[in-house]
């Protein structure tokens, strides 16, 4: 089995959101690719990142740091990331690590954006 | 009882996690897990072999991690992990605690270890002492994991 991981990132709404949808395997092999797109969208200056996890079949401990650093240093920046579209196993996983108390995580993209859109719904 | 016992030895790097947890996950198929206990051993069997390469060997090219697994039809899956890197005693990690994450930065000790310990129901590590045929004693880490159906 190898390791393999796709990033989309797409600017939205009034280019204050960016949408990083996530497909794929995120372990120790990929999890790079993932801090290398949180960085760049933290250094372009967007109020938020909603993170789609709607194809992401697998994270390991690697990929739960590197989202919550991610989250971390969005905060210090004054901006927010989110989650949406999980899928039970990761949304599993999320729930047990007690992440689900500290992202915003939404069912859907439109959720996702529909609160990205409205500041004041999203503060964690 | 049904049981079968197969194995496999991969070298201790971290592009080879995937071949262990892969290899387990099959097996753990086979016996009919669910899709959510399946993910479950992948992980643990993952986040272990992890720790042996980053810990046991600290990232040394040369380790080896062996990997024994018992199926035992209608029962339980038992992994076993071989190493003969450095002592590791789980104790001596900071315990992950999840009610806390808010207070942690990048660095979030001891996560690897609480993914395993909550994935599977029964979890033991020893470090133990060998002879050989040569009169020759060796140490080895051995972690056990256990999942039962």
């Amino acid at each position: 089995m190898t390791s393999s991981l796709s990033i989309t990132s797409q600017s939205l709404a009034d280019q204050s959101v960016v949408m990083l949808s996530v497909a794929g395997r995120l372990d120790a092999n990929t999890v790079s690719q993932l801090e290398r797109a949180l960085m760049d969208a933290q250094l372009s200056g967007y109020r938020v990142i909603v993170i789609d996890l709607g194809e992401l079949t697998y994270i390991s401990s690697s990929g739960l740091r590197v989202l919550l650093a991610g989250r971390n240093n969005a905060r210090k920046r004054g901006s927010t990331v989110m989650l949406c579209n999980l899928q039970p196993a990761v949304q599993e996983i999320l729930e047990m690590v007690g992440f689900s108390a500290i992202f915003p995580i939404f069912a859907s993209r439109e959720q996702a954006l529909a609160a990205a859109l409205t500041p004041s719904d999203h503060e964690h | 009882m049904d049981v079968r016992e197969t194995s496999l030895t991969i070298p201790a790097q971290i592009d080879q996690l995937n071949v262990a947890s892969g290899f387990v996950r099959k097996i753990a198929e086979e016996l009919g897990f669910s899709a959510s206990d399946l993910h479950q051993i992948e992980l643990a069997v993952y986040e272990a072999c992890a720790n042996i390469v980053q810990h046991a060997y600290a990232h040394q090219l040369n380790g080896q991690i062996h990997i024994m697994v018992r199926a035992e039809q209608g029962r339980r899956i038992v992994i076993t992990l071989i190493d003969t890197g450095a002592a590791f005693d789980p104790r001596t990690i900071p315990a992950y605690d999840p009610q806390r994450v808010t207070e942690a930065d990048t660095q979030v000790s001891g996560l690897g270890l609480f993914l395993i310990q909550r994935m599977m129901d029964d979890v033991c590590f020893e470090s133990c002492m060998s002879d050989n045929q040569a009169g020759q004693s060796g140490r080895f880490n051995r972690l056990t994991l256990i999942k039962n159906l």
